[in-house]
C-alpha cells in the first residue's frame, strides 16, 4: 500500500506534515476557506463519524422533554435485566462505601475554612431530597446543611412555577441545573458565562448517568427518595474530579470536538481497515486512542457516537491506570446514545508501555471473550503491516509546532471543522509552558467562545488586544477558529493570517483529520 | 487427563526444532500446557488488585487507592510439577454497581479467591453474603479459598485470625492470612489453587487426591519456620 513507502520519512523540519505524495491533491488545490459546511478543511469525505449536531447549542439548549422521551422509548430489555441485579438484590456493602469515600479521597478539607471558600470553582451534585452526592472540594458529609439550603432555593422558586437559573453576588456566580432526579450546582469566581458553567454541569450530569444509566437513577429515587447515591458511585469520584480538571484544560470539551493523532492518511486507513476487519456481531464501536488523541474510530453502520460520549470514554480511560496491564471489561452507558442501557467496553493497551489504547464497545455483557478475540485479530493483522511502525513513529511526535504554519506572529490556535466534529491545535509554545499560563490561555479561549455563542447576541468574529496577547475568533457555518497572536501584531496581520492558516490546514488535512471514516 | 497427554506430546514433537526454542523465548507468557480461570472477589478496597500485582509482578501498589473498573483480566503462567499452568485471573471491582457484570463471569471461573481485610470488620462480615452469591452463581465444584488480607497491619487488626479460621472451617474452605504489602502467603495462595486445579484436571484414577488443606498447612509452616516474611 501507499503508506509503506514513506513511513518515518515525514519531514517535520520544513514545516509540512504532509506525506510526499498527496493523495487528496484535488482537495488541496482549492484552498478557498470552506465557508459552507462540509467543504471546510478537515471535513470528512463520506459521512461524519459523530452525531451531527450544532454542538454547543445542542448541549446547552437541550430540552428536558427530549431526555424524558428518550428514557421512555429506549427501555431495552437488557438494561432492565441489569437493573434488577444492581438494584433489587440484597446488597452486601451497606454503610461500607461511606468509609471508602472518606478514606480514599485526599481532599479532606475543612468546609468552614477560608481556603475551601476561595476555590475558583465549586461543583456540587445533590439529590432532590437535598442529600449531597458529590462535591469537588471537601467531603460530602460535612456539606449536608449547605446542600439542604441549595435544594431549598430550588424548591422555593419551583413552588412559584418558576426555575432558578443563577444567582450573581459578590463576584460569585451560582448556577443551577435541575436534571431530575439530580440537581447540580456550580459556584464560580471565574468570568465564565452562565451558559459555559451550565455546559460544564451538563458534562458532570452525563458522567454520573454514564456510570449508572438514567433508568437506574430514576428507578432508585422513585423507590427511595432519600437514597444515598454515593453508595453506588463509590470509587468513581476520581472520574468526576478528572472530568472537571479536563473542563479547565482540554479544548476538545470547550469546542465539543475531538482531536486526532497526526498520522499519514495511508497509515490511518490501514489501521482503520484492520479494526473494520476485526468485527463481531455485537461490536458497535472500535476506538483507537493515543493518549487523548483519536487515531481512528470504526462504527457500526448507521450508529453514531456523540462527542460527549467519546469524551466520557476518554475520561474513563485517561483516569484509570488499571487498564495498563490486563484487559478491562466494564459496563458503560453512553448517555447521548441511550440513557437507558449499558454498553460493555473492552479496554486494553496494545502494548503495556504503549500509549495506544483500544476500546471495543459491545452491546452484550457476556461478550468479553469475543472482544478479546477481536483485539487479538486486530493486533495480529496490524503487527504484520508497516502501518504499525508508522503509527509508532507518529506517537513520538503526537503534536506539531505552530512554527510549521509559517506565520511568525501566530502563537497558538484552535481550529474546529464543524461537519466532522474534529479539531486541531498545535502544542503550546514557549510562553505558555506553565500550567498556570495554559489555563489562562484556555480561559481566554473560553471567553471568546462565550461571545461567539452568546445566547441572544452571538458574534461571527471577535478581535481583542491585550498586553499579553492579541486574540481573534471567527466562526462560519463550516468551522470555528481561535487564534492567539503576539501582542505586537496588528489586526490587519491577524486577518491575513487566517487565510494563510486555512490554506495550511487544507494542505495538511489528511494528516490532521480523519477524512474517510469507516464502518463495519 | 487427555488434555495433558496431547499437550505434552505437542511439546515433545516441537521440542527438537529451533523454531520452538525461539518462540518460547520470545513470549514466555504465551506458552502453557493447561489454562484455568481464577477470580478475585471481596468488598471494595480489601486489596484484591494489590494481591494480584504482588503475585504477578512481585511489587506492591502503594500510595493512593485506585479502584478497579469493572473486571480486569490478566494472565500468569506458573510451573506446577513441571507443567506450565496458565492462570487467567479476573480481578473484579468490589463496588456494588459492577455486581451484575461480575456475576456474568462467575460461572466461567474454576477457582475463587475470596478476600477480606483484617482491619475491616464489615469486609469480614460480608464474606457470608459473598459465599451465598458464589453458591448462587458459580460452578458447583468451584475451588474456593478464603484470604484475610493486610496481615501486616497488626496495629489496626479488628478480625482475629481464629475468626477467619472458624468461618473457613464452617464452609469447608481453605484459609490463610496474606499481605500484599510484604508478600506473605500471596504466592502460596495462587500456587495452591494452581496445584489443586492441575491435580483435578490431570488426576489418574489410582492417584491419591491432592489435599489442598494439607498442602497449605505444610507450606505455611515451612515458610514461617524459615523466618520468611
Amino acid at each position: 500500500m501507499d503508506g509503506e513507502a514513506h513511513k518515518g520519512t515525514v519531514s517535520w523540519e520544513d514545516g509540512t506534515l504532509a506525506p510526499v505524495d498527496h493523495l487528496r491533491s484535488e482537495r488541496a488545490d482549492s484552498p478557498t476557506p470552506g465557508l459552507v459546511e462540509g467543504t471546510e478543511p478537515g471535513a470528512g469525505q463520506k459521512s461524519a463519524m459523530f452525531v451531527h449536531a450544532q454542538s454547543f447549542e445542542d448541549l446547552t439548549a437541550e430540552a428536558e422533554d427530549e431526555v424524558r422521551r428518550e428514557a421512555e422509548l429506549d427501555k431495552s430489555g437488557e438494561c432492565a435485566e441489569g437493573l434488577k441485579v444492581l438494584v433489587g438484590e440484597k446488597t452486601i456493602e451497606e454503610q461500607h462505601n461511606n468509609d471508602i469515600t472518606s478514606e480514599s479521597r485526599t481532599k479532606e478539607e475543612d468546609v468552614t475554612g477560608e481556603a475551601w471558600r476561595s476555590h475558583r470553582k465549586h461543583v456540587f451534585v445533590l439529590s432532590e431530597a437535598g442529600k449531597p452526592i458529590y462535591t469537588r472540594y471537601g467531603t460530602e458529609e460535612a456539606l449536608s446543611s449547605t446542600t439542604g439550603v441549595m435544594m431549598a432555593l430550588v424548591s422555593f422558586v419551583e413552588a412559584e412555577k418558576n426555575i432558578i437559573r443563577s444567582i450573581h453576588a459578590d463576584g460569585c456566580k451560582v448556577v443551577f441545573l435541575s436534571k431530575s432526579p439530580l440537581v447540580l450546582v456550580g459556584v464560580s469566581r471565574t468570568c465564565q458565562s452562565d451558559k459555559e458553567l451550565l455546559r460544564e454541569l451538563q458534562y458532570i450530569y452525563y458522567q454520573i448517568v454514564s456510570l449508572l444509566t438514567l433508568t437506574q437513577l430514576n428507578h432508585i429515587f422513585q423507590h427511595k427518595q432519600n437514597y444515598d447515591l454515593r453508595r453506588l458511585l463509590a470509587g468513581s469520584e476520581y472520574l468526576t474530579d478528572n472530568l472537571l480538571h479536563r473542563l479547565d484544560r482540554d479544548p476538545g470539551l470547550l469546542l465539543s470536538a475531538v482531536t486526532c493523532l497526526p498520522l499519514a492518511s495511508s497509515a490511518r486507513d490501514m489501521v482503520s481497515s484492520g479494526l473494520q476487519a476485526a468485527k463481531s456481531k455485537n461490536l458497535v464501536f472500535s476506538i483507537l486512542l493515543a493518549g487523548d488523541r483519536l487515531v481512528t474510530l470504526v462504527r457500526k453502520k448507521d450508529q453514531f457516537l456523540h462527542h460527549i460520549d467519546l469524551h466520557l470514554v476518554f475520561n474513563l480511560v485517561g483516569s484509570s491506570s488499571s487498564f495498563r496491564e490486563g484487559e478491562g471489561w466494564t459496563p458503560i452507558c453512553l448517555p447521548k446514545f441511550n440513557t437507558a442501557g449499558f454498553f460493555h467496553a473492552h479496554i486494553s493497551y496494545l502494548e503495556p508501555a504503549s500509549e495506544l489504547c483500544l476500546i471495543l464497545v459491545s452491546t452484550d455483557r457476556e461478550d468479553f471473550f469475543n472482544m478479546s478475540d477481536c483485539k487479538r485479530r486486530f493486533l495480529e493483522r496490524l503487527s504484520k503491516r508497516s502501518a504499525y511502525q508508522a503509527l509508532k513513529e507518529a506517537l513520538k511526535c503526537p503534536s506539531y509546532s505552530v512554527a510549521q504554519v509559517g506565520i511568525p506572529e501566530l502563537r497558538h490556535f484552535l481550529y474546529k471543522s464543524k461537519s466532522s466534529g474534529l479539531y486541531t491545535s498545535p502544542e503550546f509554545p514557549e510562553v505558555y509552558q506553565s500550567d498556570k499560563e495554559q489555563e489562562r490561555l484556555m480561559g481566554l479561549y473560553q471567553d471568546l467562545h462565550s461571545s461567539l455563542h452568546h445566547p441572544s447576541r452571538p458574534l461571527r468574529s471577535f478581535y481583542r488586544c491585550s498586553e499579553t496577547e492579541n486574540l481573534l475568533a471567527w466562526v462560519t457555518s463550516g468551522f470555528e477558529l481561535y487564534l492567539c497572536f503576539s501582542p505586537l501584531g496588528t489586526k490587519a496581520l491577524a486577518v491575513s493570517a487566517v487565510n494563510k492558516l486555512l490554506k495550511w490546514i487544507r494542505k495538511e488535512e489528511d494528516r490532521l483529520f480523519i477524512l474517510s471514516p469507516l464502518t463495519y | 487427563m487427555s488434555t495433558r497427554k496431547t499437550s505434552l506430546t505437542d511439546k515433545q514433537a516441537k521440542n527438537g526444532t529451533s523454531k520452538y526454542v525461539l518462540e518460547r523465548c520470545a513470549s514466555v507468557n504465551e506458552y502453557y500446557d493447561i489454562a484455568f480461570k481464577v477470580m478475585l472477589l471481596g468488598d471494595s478496597s480489601v486489596g484484591k488488585t494489590c494481591a494480584l500485582v504482588r503475585f504477578k509482578d512481585g511489587a506492591f501498589l502503594g500510595g493512593n487507592f485506585i479502584s478497579t473498573v469493572g473486571i480486569d483480566f490478566r494472565n500468569k503462567v506458573v510451573d506446577v510439577d513441571n507443567l506450565k499452568v496458565k492462570l487467567q485471573i479476573w480481578d473484579t471491582a468490589g463496588q456494588e454497581r459492577f455486581r451484575s457484570v461480575t456475576h456474568a463471569y462467575y460461572r466461567d471461573a474454576q477457582a475463587l479467591l475470596l478476600l477480606y481485610d483484617i482491619t475491616s470488620k464489615l469486609s469480614f462480615d460480608n464474606i457470608r453474603a459473598w459465599l451465598t452469591e458464589i453458591h448462587e452463581y458459580a460452578q458447583k465444584d468451584v475451588v474456593i479459598m478464603l484470604l484475610g488480607n493486610k496481615a501486616d497491619m497488626v496495629a489496626d487488626r479488628v478480625v482475629k485470625k481464629e475468626d477467619g479460621e472458624k468461618l473457613a472451617k464452617e464452609y469447608g474452605v481453605p484459609f490463610m492470612e496474606t499481605s500484599a504489602k510484604t508478600g506473605v502467603n500471596v504466592e502460596l495462595a495462587f500456587l495452591a489453587i494452581a496445584k489443586e486445579l492441575k491435580h483435578r484436571a490431570t488426576q489418574q484414577q489410582n492417584e491419591p487426591k491432592f489435599q489442598i488443606h494439607d498442602y497449605i498447612e505444610s507450606q505455611k509452616h515451612k515458610s514461617s519456620c524459615c523466618g520468611l516474611m
